[in-house]
């Protein structure tokens, strides 16, 4: 679903692929879409723009960070052609949903280990 | 996840900006046993592979300062003929984007979110396909050396060809004109020809079956039996009936070879003809411009078994300048580029429209290449002409002893009855008896000619009763050998008495020949008025008698013939 | 199947079909053909057989070595026109019963 925050199943996947390293694939997604948020505000051009969406919307794809993804795909699709305006309104959404995301990912560090 | 079988380990290198997923992935692919290689950008990517040869690359296409595509070019050109597939890592959904991944090089590409098992069961394709390739060029390599010891081995065996082929006289002869592969050995294409002693030329235009060595293989003996025999005097029956039994004996079953045997005389104007198997050859009349076709009548050569091959030839008259052309099938079967045949006909035309019979051979070639294209290994062609006597040289044989034990006094009389009349040639016997004295050696070739004249004359005139006259004309000619051979077929009486004397002289030697035989005899006065340069059809060969030898005579009403030789005593 | 072969039901008469290039493509199947069978008389039909080669000729003088050499009974039938001449020039018709 579009507005899910967190796909349970994926994070349930991941955690037993990455086993021990679970906590550590967390940290990592985290600090590097801080850096992703930076490189879209410093976006210089359209193009730029798309790129830094279309990377970031792999990463969040990936981790299960549905809605972030969805809107990263939005403004993917949407930079072109959009007013500076709405571009400004797409990156406060973003920012705001990886707000309440990044909570629910530290909480996630302190799971145990599920039962295989 | 545990997916299927377990898998070889295999060497992966993940190229992706994203620290996340490439801590993902790499995982996922350290828990099915592989070993990983990071990078975060295209030239990172390709310096990993450049110094660790991974098995497989996965890449980003999405990635800073070199992009995936760029990156998956550089990588395959660094690959060369080792496939290392590469499969592309997107969430590109137009398939514009999944186009460019294609023509990049890529492989196959993994859509994001990353689903572990699809991966894994890419993987597996590509490890699949990457073993494959290297298989294919293992298995090429190894075809490529594999031909090359084939290609030594054939040189070897065209060279220990070649000393035995030293004998002949195919270069030598300025009446034979030949096209030969250098390869022609080994599509089996044989092409000999060797004087007689008396100066007659024998040739033999070959093909045996099969391919390669086991082709060439048979030309050895079969050469040795042609140039050993020729050499001493044989006839090709003869020849032709050891040659065959050679073959027959030493060849597998399946195994023979086609063949067109030649005995050209000068002396006696006349070609015999012998064809097993072969394309039809050709004898060119110059001065009537007349073809005859010279059609295959037999087994090939190596397939009867000596009881029941046929040694039988036809013997043509020829005139100065006529020629006789063979040829393999490699010349029909030329090809254009539609597969249309050149064909028996197009050469007839070739035939049909010359006008310079010196230059007819070299039309043909011509024709051949016009209508061609393709060069064929197995394309053969001989044209034999007759040119005057004098013109030709056979190389007498060199001997290297010194001649102190040779008999110099001696006398030998034989009689050759009916049975044997019918199957045994003596001449050969008889002249390598006489080779014992060194003093003869230098006249070999007279000396044959002038036994065979004086054999030939006592067989066929005496002992058959035939009637030379009858040589006047071509059908007569033809005529001619056919009554010799179903009269000899039936002989049961008469007889040849061949006496040979040597003894020595003030300075040197003499020897005497006499033959004797059980015929009608001939008007010997009436003979001996014709003029003696004249060379006929017919005629008792008396002149070349009288040429070649000393104080021929003819006594018994012409059933005795007797000639002599005189040498000097070598310093 | 390229060669294929029939005894007769009173298994005295084995006929042999060509298809296709008589060539040494099929070499080990024309063989396996008659090998194992005791020949009275073997028939080798051409009808279907598109070009015959020198290596097909020596097929034929194996099969006719297996089946009693000068004494086998071995006829070659239905050869079309092309066959006809190549077995013609190399006077296989003085071997072989060929029509």
């Amino acid at each position: 679903m579009a507005d899910t925050h967190l796909d349970r199943d994926v994070l349930n996947a991941l955690q037993e692929v990455m086993e021990g390293e679970y906590p550590t694939l967390l940290d990592t997604f985290l600090a590097d879409s801080e850096q992703r948020l930076r490189q879209l505000r410093r976006a210089a051009d359209a193009q730029q723009l798309i790129e830094a969406a279309h990377s970031f919307k792999g990463s969040c794809g990936n981790m299960g960070a549905l809605r972030l993804a969805h809107l990263c795909g939005r403004l993917e699709y949407t930079a072109k052609d959009s007013s500076l305006a709405d571009i400004e309104q797409l990156l406060i959404e973003i920012d705001s949903e990886f707000a309440i995301i990044r909570p629910l990912y530290e909480a996630e560090r302190q799971r145990p280990l599920a039962q295989s | 996840m545990n997916a299927t079988q377990p898998q070889a380990s295999l060497t992966i290198l993940i190229a992706e900006d994203s620290a996340a997923d490439r801590l993902l992935l790499s995982s996922i692919l350290r828990r099915a046993g592989h070993v990983v290689l990071t990078a975060a950008n295209g030239v990172e990517a390709v310096a990993a592979f450049r110094q660790q040869q991974p098995h497989l690359v996965l890449m980003d296409a999405m990635m800073p300062v070199m992009d995936g595509f760029e990156a998956a070019r550089q990588i395959k050109a660094l690959a060369g003929e080792t496939l290392v597939p590469i499969i592309f890592l997107t969430s590109l959904s137009e398939s514009e984007a999944l186009a460019r991944c294609l023509e990049a090089g890529g492989d196959d590409f993994l859509a994001k979110p990353y689903n572990q098992i699809i991966l894994a069961a890419k993987i597996k394709a590509m490890e699949r396909l990457r073993r494959l390739q290297a298989t294919v060029l293992q298995q090429r390599d190894q075809i490529a050396r594999h031909h090359d010891y084939l290609l030594n081995e054939q040189r070897v065996a065209k060279a220990v060809f070649d000393k035995v082929a030293h004998s002949g006289c195919l270069n030598a002869a300025p009446n034979i004109r030949y096209l030969q592969s250098p390869y022609a050995l080994f599509n089996g294409d044989l092409l000999l020809a060797a004087f007689t002693p008396s100066g007659d030329m024998h040739v033999l235009l070959g093909d045996f079956t099969g391919h390669g060595l086991p082709a060439a293989v048979g030309a050895m003996p079969l050469a040795e039996v042609f140039y050993g025999m020729t050499a001493k005097g044989y006839g090709l029956a003869e020849t032709l009936r050891e040659m065959n039994a050679k073959l027959k004996r030493i060849l597998p079953v399946d195994m023979f070879c086609c063949a067109a045997v030649l005995c050209v005389s000068f002396h006696r104007r006349c070609v015999e003809v012998w064809n097993g198997g072969m394309p039809d050859g050709y004898l060119h009349r110059v001065a009537s411009g007349e073809r005859t076709q010279l059609v295959s009548r037999h087994l090939p050569l190596g397939v009867l078994s000596p009881e029941v091959f046929d040694d039988c030839t036809d013997v043509w008259p020829m005139a100065l300048g006529d020629r006789v052309f063979l040829l393999s099938d490699g010349v029909i079967d030329t090809a254009d580029a539609q597969d249309q045949l050149f064909g028996a006909q197009r050469l007839q035309q070739v035939f049909a429209s010359n006008r310079q019979p010196d230059v007819l051979f070299a039309e043909i070639e011509q024709a051949l290449r016009d209508f061609g294209g393709q060069a064929r290994d197995d394309v053969s062609m001989v044209e034999i002409s007759l040119l005057q006597s004098g013109l030709i040289h056979p190389a007498s044989l060199v001997y290297s002893d010194s001649g102190q034990s040779c008999p110099l006094d001696w006398s030998v009389s034989f009689e050759f009855r009916a049975a044997t009349l019918r199957r045994f040639n003596p001449l050969p016997y008889l002249l390598q008896l006489l080779q014992e004295v060194h003093g003869l050696r230098a006249q070999s070739g007279p000396l044959y000619s002038v036994l065979t004249e004086l054999y030939a004359n006592a067989l066929e005139h005496g002992v058959l009763g035939l009637d030379s006259s009858l040589k006047r004309d071509a059908s007569g000619f033809v005529r001619y050998y056919q009554q010799r051979k179903a009269r000899l077929d039936t002989l049961d009486e008469g007889f040849i008495r061949v006496h040979l004397q040597v003894t020595p002289t003030d300075g040197g030697g003499r020897l005497v020949i006499r033959i004797e035989d059980s015929g009608e005899g001939f008007d010997v006065a009436r003979v001996m008025r014709r003029p003696m340069d004249d060379i006929r059809l017919s005629g008792r060969g008396v002149s070349l008698i009288r040429q070649l030898g000393q104080n021929a005579r003819w006594s018994d009403d012409g059933r005795s013939a007797c000639v002599e030789f005189f040498w000097e005593e070598m310093a | 199947m390229s060669v294929v072969s029939q005894m007769s039901r009173d298994g005295r008469q084995l006929t042999i079909s060509i298809k296709g290039r008589f060539d040494f493509a099929k070499h080990q199947e024309f063989r396996e053909a008659y090998e194992h069978q005791d020949l009275e008389s073997v028939v080798v039909d051409l009808k279907e057989a598109t070009y015959l080669d020198s290596s097909a000729l020596g097929m034929l003088l194996l099969l006719r070595d297996h089946a009693g050499g000068d004494d086998a009974d071995i006829r070659v039938i239905n050869s079309s026109m092309d066959v006809r001449k190549i077995l013609a020039i190399s006077n296989f018709d003085k071997l072989f019963d060929i029509t």
